[in-house]
């Protein structure tokens, strides 16, 4: 797109409202291509990516304007590569990053060359491709969605579970793919720890502009195999078309779904998982 | 003396219940009174009494915004995280629940936004890339909305599934046939050409598959040569201007030499033969991991056949040329001058060509006057002497004379919303987080 930005909306806010605030600018050091934001409630930071300069980048809660991050992990050491997408764990004070054969995890207070305290990477990992990812404090787990799929006949992608303190080529402890998941690639994913849910936007092959098959999903992070999601959200009354990125809102019991194809963020009422 | 009168507590149970006992009489009276009331207006409202429940109204309830009850956060708490190890659920589903509902509500900009621009000087058209709502539209170019107007309407537009038009940044109109050639930035990864007839949701009639994240285009006439920026890795790609389908590039310039940084905008001077290119300045070494780092942001300038890993002949950097998020640019070659669209600082910067280092800007047409908000689109219009400005951040098309300077006020206004109103200029929204301190929806581009 011509033009990066972070817009940030009330929560209420409806067609054309207007944004309460605007990160951009070169201070921002912000590119194209931020596939993930994550807010930290405890630290009251948000986290993006800069996958063109290979850096994480951490803003103030309440960032404006163009304002500069108060911490950049980049350089050598970090093995930062591109990845666009990263999740925070503000309980065990980490931060993870899945980089296509690797997940990285650096101290959420990490500031500038630093190396990652772990990475899980190696043939038993099974992991090609990763993409996104989503830490679970609670049940001590990490859920890495992959991101094959991308054209059409290059295999699909799968969510794959680890433990939260893996490190090193380990074995997944449960592997979500096949034709019954409905999985074709994971972008954007969440985890409930309360309830044990993983809620991923599943947007269907990425060169087609409306996809077949795209929804978002829920499914339990001790599910394994060929398993469909318990939840779809998707369909003609969601108008969802190609749905990327997926936040949750527990308060209010809602899923906010960003969605490519439509330009446009849509927030559901969704009781069922909370 | 003051004589205090007891009552025993019989009695006075016995006078407590007589004055509940007139007090009921009083009510039901009362009632009879409001109930006769109520009879009158019914009767009126051609119902009856019957002794029975009837509807007599409908009130609607409040919207309900989905609030139910504060969730507490996980913490490090042991006692927490086992109150949440609750109800987990059991390994495998049978099947999914179809949970198909309609939003509660949906952020969008149901406007048109602009990312680029081009003019028709053979048919004075305006040709505006909407990158929001994927199209493009055509006005005359003499269009000016009036204050009190919602919008001025196109003369035609061109969108729709068929046209594979989608995070359009890129535009160019061939000075000789009208053609209209969009840049895709994403998904698609197509250059896609249209007729200057076009409208509606047509085919292209030429499409060329190009790198991911392409930007900028340039055309050289003389030699029939395409040229398109890409964001990352960044390269300029040259094909021949009638390239299709799968067609590879002739040259293609890229390396950590280049000072290719984040490529965005891109202008060709063909009487001097030199190509300039502006970059954001995010980088990398080929996609070598932890290679990243940011640069100033830049126009870097070669010559124009540049190919490989070739360095600029020279680089316009630094804090005095104000550079801010740099976008496209447009040359005129007649009079040396380089025009830039500086996203960031709502302003439009003009350079010399044989500018270089940490150059001022010639002239700076940037203030409220103006009406520039994240401009990512400008053409220079040498036969009318103006230059025309697209605004991502206002849904308008703003003109000016070509030597304009400073504070000015455009000549002409195209708007496509409501004056004032804000774009939100969401583009390819890839992700999305929830602030639950602020309750604010985060929305990176």
């Amino acid at each position: 797109m011509a033009h990066p930005q972070i817009a940030v909306f009330a929560r209420l806010a409806k067609e054309n409202s207007a944004p309460t605030r605007l990160i951009a600018g070169q201070k921002t050091l912000l590119a194209r291509t931020m596939h993930d934001i994550r807010y930290d409630a405890i630290h009251d930071e948000f986290l993006v990516n800069n996958p063109f300069a290979q850096a994480v980048l951490v803003f103030r809660g309440g960032a404006d304007g163009e304002e500069a991050p108060i911490r950049v992990i980049q350089g050598p050491r970090t093995q930062l590569g591109f990845s666009g997408r990263l999740d925070v764990d503000a309980v065990n004070n980490e931060i993870f990053v899945p980089g296509g054969d690797r997940i990285l995890v650096y101290p959420r207070e990490g500031n500038g060359d630093v190396a990652p305290l772990r990475v899980i990477r190696g043939p038993d990992t099974l992991l090609r491709s990763a993409g996104a990812l989503a830490v679970d404090p609670v049940n001590h787990l990490l859920v890495v969605g992959t991101n094959r799929g991308f054209a059409r006949g290059e295999g699909n992608g799968s969510l794959l579970i680890y433990n939260r303190t893996d490190n090193g080529n380990v074995k997944p402890r449960g592997v979500i793919e096949g034709p019954q998941s409905g999985i074709i690639r994971i972008n954007q994913l969440q985890v409930y720890p309360p309830k044990g849910w993983i809620v991923a936007s599943q947007p269907g092959v990425g060169y087609e502009q409306e996809p077949e098959g795209a929804f978002i999903g829920v499914w339990s992070v001790n599910d394994n195999g060929d398993v469909p999601p318990r939840w779809v959200i998707g369909g003609p009354e969601s108008t969802l078309k190609k749905p990327r990125g997926v936040a949750l809102n527990p308060k209010n019991k809602e899923i906010i779904v960003a969605d490519m194809r439509l330009n446009a963020v849509l927030t559901y009422y969704f009781p069922e998982i909370f | 003396m003051h004589r205090r009168i007891y009552l025993r507590p019989r009695v006075a149970v016995v006078v407590l219940m007589g004055w509940l006992g007139v007090f009921a009489v009083w009510v039901l009276l009362a009632g009879q009174a409001k109930q006769q009331g109520f009879s009158n207006a019914s009767e009126a409202a051609l119902r009856r009494p019957t002794g029975s429940p009837q509807l007599v109204s409908v009130e609607p309830l409040p919207v309900a915004d989905g609030q139910m009850c504060q969730w507490v956060p996980a913490s490090a708490s042991t006692t927490l995280v086992a109150a949440l190890r609750q109800e987990q659920p059991a390994a495998g589903a049978a099947s999914s629940v179809d949970a198909d509902r309609a939003p509660l509500r949906i952020i969008r900009d149901t406007y048109p936004t602009y990312s680029a621009i081009a003019v028709d000087t053979n048919t004075d058209e305006v040709y505006l890339q909407d990158e929001n709502l994927f199209g493009y539209k055509v006005f005359n170019r003499l269009d000016n909305t009036p204050p009190n107007a919602s919008f001025t309407e196109p003369k035609r537009m061109v969108g729709g599934i068929k046209t594979k038009l989608e995070f359009n940044c890129g535009l160019y109109v061939d000075p000789k046939t009208g053609d209209v050639y969009s840049v895709n930035n994403d998904t698609v990864d197509t250059m896609v050409v249209f007729p200057r007839d076009a409208r509606g949701n047509v085919l292209p009639k030429r499409e060329l598959k190009t790198p991911h994240r392409t930007w900028g285009i340039a055309v050289d006439e003389e030699a029939q040569e395409l040229f398109l920026t890409v964001e990352e890795p960044p390269q300029v790609v040259v094909y021949h201007k009638m390239a299709q389908g799968d067609d590879q590039p002739i040259r293609v310039l890229e390396g950590n030499r280049t000072e290719l940084e984040d490529a965005h905008g891109i202008a060709i001077d063909t009487k001097n033969n030199w190509m300039f290119v502006s970059n954001h300045g995010s980088v990398n070494d080929g996609g070598i991991a932890g290679s990243g780092r940011f640069e100033p942001p830049s126009i870097t300038v070669y010559p124009l056949r540049a190919s490989g890993n070739t360095p600029p002949l020279r680089v316009i950097e630094g804090p005095n040329t104000r550079l801010n998020w740099p976008a496209a640019m447009s040359l005129d070659q007649e009079n040396g001058e380089l025009y830039l669209a500086n996203d960031a600082e709502d302003s439009i910067l003009v350079f010399g060509t044989t500018d270089s280092g940490n150059v001022a800007p010639r002239r700076v047409i940037k203030g409220p006057k103006t009406g520039i908000k994240n401009p990512t689109g400008i053409f220079l219009d040498s036969k009318n002497d103006e230059v025309w400005v697209s605004n991502m951040g206002n849904h308008t098309a703003t003109v000016y004379r070509r030597t304009a300077s400073g504070n000015v006020a455009p000549l002409r206004t195209i708007r496509s919303a409501p004056l004032g109103k804000r774009a939100l200029a969401i583009g390819n929204p890839g992700a999305v987080g929830y602030d639950s301190k602020r309750e604010e929806i985060l929305v990176p581009n």
